[in-house]
């Protein structure tokens, strides 16, 4: 109850859904802990190293924080080999906390190396406990969850900051000694947080390893910073995104030179002045960042997805040091366009681009997530500043000396055209590692199963296994069709050891006159081999050449004819003989014509052995009986296969009969699976052509005979405009149907009810098959198995892959339909909708 | 390919022997000489494949030739001592089911009455 209200309140500023209340206030608690008592620490860190030591000494501060950092990164990752991750980040907190008693007690001794040394602790103090901070979400979140809270949850840390430095504004000048106790305090109620934090994935854990069979969840961690720096090096994915912290890094160092720069140049009044004008800037900066985490980042996110979020910070900072940059050559720089860049930076930096990067992380298993967290957020982090003060060093002795420099002027419109360059490399990381992300998204998916039809097709040659039970079945009722069975075998290269094994088992039965028995022998048999052995090839040859000599034609004239006329249950074998035999012949030969009689043969045998043999003379002028073959249920697997060999020859002919509405539903239906047997793209065009007007009765047929053709040919091409349109329509069918299943207004009878839920699972699949043909189909079908049947983690990893590969107007569509939510909030959706649809409809009507 | 003519009663029997091929065609083929037979009012003929080593799809055709001209005028021509393996292609033809064979002359000559 108490958590429904708290997810209620919640519900406002966050995406939340049943049980992820507890563990986002916790983690929105615990940035918020860390954040406010640096904000506090930051402020006294700066006031007492500029009182104590001036301005001038900073580059000793930047260098010691940089020199240090290293050192703390190998301290850290030791630690992190010894101790379990909740035994670290409790430590580390603990150790701040009594650090900061440890400070408060130096700094009224008043001793003048304090301020030095407290400015190093406070880097390392914010870069510990902010990166272990990540390092816990990427641990407890997948990457849908991330998505929808990482706003809510990176709040905590302007909201932190804001009220950290709003206190220390306050403090500062009635009581400042109360800063540091206030600051530890603050930090003490983080540590209960994460203390709290880590119970409840200890029980969170242990249900899972419970369900799991025991199986320890996640491994433990244990690598030293040798490892952190090979597992990125190794990794080309953490590579990219090490190069994407560096671009960003030495931009935002390069775009701070330009912001104080002009600041310096523009805000007049002494030193002050200039305080105030910063305290002001930082506090407007850090609200501003504030309500762009808790307000935009997860809509953005959400809307623009990985790739889009990546590229909006950049293009920002690009047209901003581009505006300065214009502006300096110009010679019309004012305030207004600094604070507007500055703001922007330092606002994207702790909202969107924290949150993004820290998403980036959420594919790489948890393993190589820790490790390249401690060589990237702590080590890379002071390099890249490293290097972007010596490039701003390089270029500010440089600039200077060229010609119609202006000053600080000058030199601001050469580093806009630096930072220009470095963007442009950064967008370039961007895209890159956009595509990687991707690409390991997929990768967490593992495909469920393989269609039954594809697993057929590929591992049973039904024509084969049906000709050796044909084989097996005619040895006993006719040798000279069981002789025709065994030569199709041999034609067909199919009458393998195995297969002689097979037919000839139980050979007494066959009648000694059947010389059936001489292809059991030798080459064409399992017996020794003799001089009178006939070579299967001979054979084969002979055979086909005697068959459509015009005296063999001839000379069976009479007999097919006598044969054909005798209806007796007697003739019957002769009759499947004869179908068989004409199989043998040429399309051409005046026999094939016989065929026609024996397809309308009553005798389902003997008009089996006719559909064989019609197949393997495709004759155009069999194909309306074949056609109409379709329609009896004992011969239509038969007659589709010998359709099916026509090919794309049939292809015009299939459309037309899928497309005559007065025809049988079912024959219609089998031409449309005919038609995904061809599989070409004019076969694909009549499918797409009949898809919109299907109707109910075929549209799951065609849908699948599209999907059949995209399997077997990637290269085929489907109409977009009349995919999506499908979409839209099997979306609102199955949206319809989930309400009407769960509106409670009236409950459907149990069967019909069945019958919805039936329906539901169809237009799913019916979705995927759909986006599969504008889509990587591979993809959308690891996206359909791992919703249907996979765990919480699969079913996200799914969402996040279609996230990051449909486009927005088909994303908005099905994602009401796919999204993991409780049903009662699906059902809501679907409600919406669907009068989404109908006013669509309405406007358009 | 040899061919040797001999006579029992009203009954022609031609004994084959070597290759019936394509490839190895006599001056006079064995449908010309059943043919003659015919002319010379001949309606019963017999052809014994005892000594054939070899026959391809030419022979099988001079086979069907004969046949077709012996019963076109009303005749009977039997094929006597063919190899297994030429059953088994006239099993597959269906030709069995046209041609009368026999295992033996004896009893291919008296299935003539």
């Amino acid at each position: 109850m108490a958590k429904n209200r708290l997810r209620s309140a919640l519900s406002h500023v966050v995406d939340l859904k049943p049980g992820e209340e507890v563990i986002a206030v916790f983690l929105f608690l615990y940035f918020f802990f860390i954040t406010s008592p640096y904000y506090i620490i930051k402020s006294l860190r700066n006031a007492s190293y500029l009182s104590g030591l001036g301005d001038e000494k900073l580059p000793l501060a930047y260098f010691l924080t940089a020199i240090l950092m290293g050192f703390i990164v190998t301290f850290h990752s030791r630690l992190q080999v010894r101790l379990p991750r909740s035994r670290l980040i409790i430590f580390s907190l603990v150790f701040f906390f009594s650090n900061i008693i440890l400070f408060w007690w130096l700094f009224e001794r008043g001793w003048k190396w304090v301020p030095v040394v407290f400015w190093v602790w406070a880097n390392i103090f914010a870069i510990v406990l902010v990166t272990q901070f990540w390092i816990l979400v990427n641990d407890v979140f997948n990457p849908r969850e991330a998505k929808r809270m990482i706003g809510f949850i990176g709040s905590g840390a302007q909201l932190g900051a804001i009220l950290g430095g709003f206190l220390a504004g306050v403090l500062a000048k009635k009581a400042s000694g109360l800063l540091l106790p206030l600051a530890a305090g603050m930090l003490g109620l983080g540590i209960l947080v994460v203390s709290a934090i880590f119970k409840r994935q200890r029980q969170k854990t242990e249900e899972t390893d419970k369900e799991a069979g025991g199986k320890p969840s996640r491994p433990a961690g244990k690598v030293g910073f040798r490892d952190a720096f090979e597992t990125t090096r190794k990794s080309p994915y953490l590579v990219l995104l090490s190069g994407i912290m560096m671009a960003t890094l030495v931009v935002s160092t390069l775009i701070d030179w330009q912001f104080n720069s002009i600041v310096q140049n523009k805000v007049a009044g002494g030193e002050h002045n200039l305080t105030s004008f910063f305290g002001y800037f930082n506090a407007g900066t850090m609200f501003f960042a504030f309500l762009f985490q808790l307000l935009l980042t997860s809509p953005i996110i959400k809307g623009l997805g990985i790739r889009g979020s990546l590229l909006l910070y950049p293009f920002i900072l690009f047209v901003g040091t581009g505006g300065i940059g214009l502006a300096a050559l110009a010679g019309v720089i004012t305030l207004a366009p600094a604070i507007l860049i500055k703001a922007s930076d330092k606002g994207l930096a702790y909202s969107l681009n924290q949150s993004v990067r820290e998403l980036l992380y959420i594919p790489i298993s948890p393993e190589q997530k820790y490790k390249s967290k401690i060589f990237i957020d702590m080590f890379l982090n002071r390099f890249a500043k490293g290097l972007g003060a010596v490039i701003l060093a390089v270029l500010l002795w440089l600039v200077p000396r060229a010609p119609g420099n202006q000053g600080g002027q000058g030199a601001i419109r050469y580093i806009s055209l630096i930072v220009l360059a470095i963007i442009a490399v950064w967008v370039f990381l961007n895209f890159r590692i956009g595509r990687e992300y991707a690409n390991l998204v997929k990768a967490k998916l593992q495909k469920q199963y393989e269609r039954g039809d594809l697993l057929v097709d590929q591992r049973l040659d039904v024509d084969f296994t049906k000709l050796v039970f044909d084989t097996v079945e005619s040895k006993n009722r006719s040798s000279v069709l069981y002789s025709m069975n065994l030569f199709d075998l041999i034609r067909r290269d199919k009458l393998t050891p195995e297969v002689r094994k097979l037919i000839s088992y139980r050979t007494d039965e066959i009648r000694a006159a059947s010389l059936g028995g001489m292809f059991e022998q030798t080459e064409t048999g399992l017996g020794p081999q003799t001089e009178d052995e006939l070579s299967e090839d001979v054979l084969k040859k002979e055979v086909s050449e005697i068959m459509n000599l015009d005296v063999y034609q001839d000379v069976m004239k009479d007999y097919l004819e006598k044969t054909l006329a005798d209806k007796s249950a007697g003739a019957e074998v002769a009759r499947m003989e004869a179908a068989k035999a004409i199989g043998f012949m040429g399309s051409r030969a005046p026999l094939a014509g016989k065929l026609e009689d024996l397809l309308e043969d009553e005798s389902p045998d003997v008009c089996r052995y006719a559909i064989l043999s019609a197949a393997a003379l495709k004759r155009r002028v069999d194909v309306p009986v074949l056609v109409q073959k379709l329609k009896s249920p004992a011969l239509r697997e038969d007659a589709m296969d010998a359709l099916r060999k026509f090919g794309p020859r049939i292809a015009g002919t299939m459309s037309d009969y899928l497309a005559d509405r007065g025809e049988d539903t079912e024959l219609r239906k089998t031409a449309a699976a005919i038609l995904a047997s061809i599989g070409t793209q004019e076969a694909a065009d009549y499918l797409s052509w009949e898809l919109t007007g299907a109707g109910d009765a075929l549209v799951d047929e065609v849908i699948d005979a599209l999907d059949r053709i995209r399997t077997a040919d990637s290269r085929v091409r489907f109409p977009g405009e009349t995919i999506r349109l499908m979409i839209s329509k099997e979306t609102r069918l199955y949206c319809q149907d989930l309400v009407d299943l769960h509106s409670g207004v009236q409950p459907l009878e149990e069967s019909a009810s069945r019958r919805r839920e039936k329906r539901l699972s169809d237009s799913l699949w019916n979705i995927f098959k759909l986006l599969g043909l504008i889509y990587p189909q591979e993809d959308m079908i690891k996206a359909y198995q791992n919703l249907k049947v996979g765990t919480k983690n699969s079913i996200a990893y799914s969402l996040e892959l279609l996230d990051n590969i449909l486009e927005r107007d088909i994303r908005d569509v099905i994602f009401p339909v796919v999204e993991d939510l409780p049903l009662e909030e699906k059902v809501k959706r679907c409600r919406n909708l669907l009068a989404g649809f109908r006013s669509g409809r309405d406007s358009a009507g | 390919m040899r061919i040797e003519a001999r006579h029992k009663n009203d009954i022609v029997i031609f004994d084959l022997e070597g290759e019936i091929k394509r490839s190895d065609i006599t001056d006079v083929t064995l449908h010309q000489l059943v043919k003659e037979q015919l002319d010379s009012g001949k309606r019963k003929i017999i052809l014994n494949f005892d000594a054939v080593e070899f026959i391809d799809s030419f022979g099988v055709g001079e086979i069907l030739a004969s046949y077709i001209s012996t019963h076109n005028l009303g005749g009977k021509l039997k094929l006597v001592k063919i190899s297994k393996k030429l059953f088994l292609i006239f099993q597959v033809t269906m030709l069995t089911k046209v041609l009368d064979i026999y295992e033996e002359e004896e009893t291919a000559l008296k299935s003539f009455f």
